[in-house]
């Protein structure tokens, strides 16, 4: 009997110390996993009406952005703040801004008032605001996020920084106060 | 002949005092010939550029008659679209007011537009056809001898500058590579240039030797002196127009914020040829890229 509890009790002993001396994710490989699980939703949503195909008619650009937008909001409609851009995330994203701003302040701000900042309430699963310009998003700060799939992008709104399913023109989540002003 | 002599003393006063809309100076202009200043060679690849137009005003409606009476001239196939396409709205209604209306005659013409996003677009207008986007945020087209690169200035990220590198790499063997996109890396307008943006893309132009870059945002026409041996370029004032908006300096080879305009620009082996064209026809720019070194 003792024979046979061995190598149950060894396995056992290594999975927990295993699982001890795994590391926990780093923010942006948690805000990668976050990011993948919304396109599944976006993915499922997506195949329900079909892809958005080069078309002469926008009707029917208009009609897939809207259809494509309420199908995620459906599949996600008790998400909130937070949810991708965690507390931990979010505090990340602000980090990594706020060495980028130190390392190369006057490049980065300059190219944010010459990409026409704008200001609007955002809430998630809500539509960027229709006939707003979309703020450029400089360079360096891009480079420095992780990747996103093409179908997302990341949108700077006043100090806010904004997760955008672009296609849906639809905020996936937003992190206040990311950016600092002078 | 007392008539014709009363309508060019108005052409000539409205001249005079730009900027304000007067219908005789389109009817006295659309009754000349027009003025052209490019060589017009044989087999040569011409083509138009329009910046920030799409808001339905009657200034872009004006200009995309001229460039319909210049066209029937020139003969342009195709327009380079430097982004805020469509201001404002996006309904199916403003794609017509915005784009499909002013610019009919040269959509019946069989002249085909090549966009690219402006911070005022929606990237959803990739997929509208004419825009001849193909569903790409930023995308590239060869036209005999020259290679264009639409790029998304909005969102210049890490694939998107992997994309040019590779792309302009590919595109070496062609003699003339065009950039176009929405933010001018030089400018002497309100917005001025965007320094993080040149910082990132103008080393990879000069490491492919990139001729030419075109963008729109000021809405303004500036001819840049050539920096790192390229010729820049901004029109933003084919539709929106910022009077006296121009700072001079020392890098403003030429400017013009006093009223709309549009370009034409010539392609052939022996050099880049454009003219910038007013919304009252007149030619307030024009000059000859060497394949060598910029020249105007």
């Amino acid at each position: 009997m003792k024979t046979r509890l061995l190598p149950v009790l060894i396995i056992g002993t290594v999975s927990l110390c295993a699982a001890q001396d795994k590391p926990s994710p780093t923010p942006f490989a948690d805000f990668e996993d976050r990011v993948a699980a919304y396109m599944k939703i976006h993915k499922a949503a997506q195949s329900d009406l079909g892809g958005l195909r080069p078309t002469s008619s926008p009707e029917q650009i208009d009609a897939k952005k809207d259809s494509l937008a309420e199908g995620v909001r459906t599949k996600r409609s008790t998400a909130i703040q937070g949810d991708v851009f965690t507390p931990t995330i979010a505090d990340e994203f602000r980090r990594v801004i706020a060495i980028d701003l130190k390392r190369r302040d006057k490049r980065i701000r300059q190219s944010i008032r010459s990409g026409e900042p704008v200001m609007a309430k955002v809430r998630v699963n809500g539509s960027y605001p229709e006939g707003l310009p979309l703020q450029t998003m400089p360079p360096s700060l891009l480079t420095t996020f992780p990747k996103l799939p093409s179908e997302l992008d990341y949108r700077l709104v006043g100090t806010t920084l904004v997760l955008r399913d672009v296609t849906a023109n639809l905020i996936i989540d937003f992190v206040p106060n990311a950016i600092a002003i002078h | 002949m007392f008539q014709r002599r009363i309508l060019l003393c108005c052409l000539a006063a409205a001249l005079a005092f730009n900027g304000t809309y007067d219908p005789l100076i389109v009817t006295a202009q659309s009754q000349a010939d027009p003025e052209i200043k490019l060589p017009l060679v044989d087999k040569s690849v011409r083509f138009a550029i329009i910046g920030d137009n799409g808001n339905a005003s009657r200034p872009q409606y004006e200009v995309a008659k001229q460039m319909e009476r210049f066209r029937q001239k020139v003969h342009f196939d195709f327009v380079l679209m430097l982004g805020d396409n469509l201001y404002g709205r996006k309904s199916p209604a403003d794609y017509k007011s915005k784009f499909e209306t002013p610019y009919k005659d040269l959509l019946d013409a069989g002249v085909k537009f090549y966009a690219s996003l402006g911070n005022h677009d929606d990237p959803n207008e990739r997929f509208y056809k004419p825009f001849n986007m193909n569903g790409q945020r930023y995308y590239t087209f060869r036209k005999g001898d020259a290679a264009f690169f639409a790029l998304d200035s909005t969102y210049m990220d890490s694939a998107q500058l992997e994309w040019l590198d590779k792309e302009l790499g590919k595109a070496n063997n062609t003699q003339w590579k065009l950039c176009y996109f929405h933010h001018p890396l030089y400018s002497d307008a309100r917005h001025g240039p965007d320094l993080d943006l040149r910082a990132r893309i103008e080393p990879i132009f000069k490491k492919y030797g990139v001729n030419v870059v075109l963008s729109g945002h000021e809405h303004v026409y500036e001819r840049i002196v050539p920096q790192q041996g390229i010729a820049y370029f901004v029109l933003g004032n084919s539709g929106e127009l910022r009077y006296h908006d121009l700072v001079k300096s020392p890098i403003m080879a030429k400017g013009f914020d006093t009223d709309r305009s549009f370009g034409m620009w010539e392609v052939n082996k022996d050099g880049l040829s454009f003219q910038i064209v007013s919304r009252t026809g007149e030619t307030i720019d024009s000059g000859t890229i060497s394949p060598l070194a910029p020249k105007t």
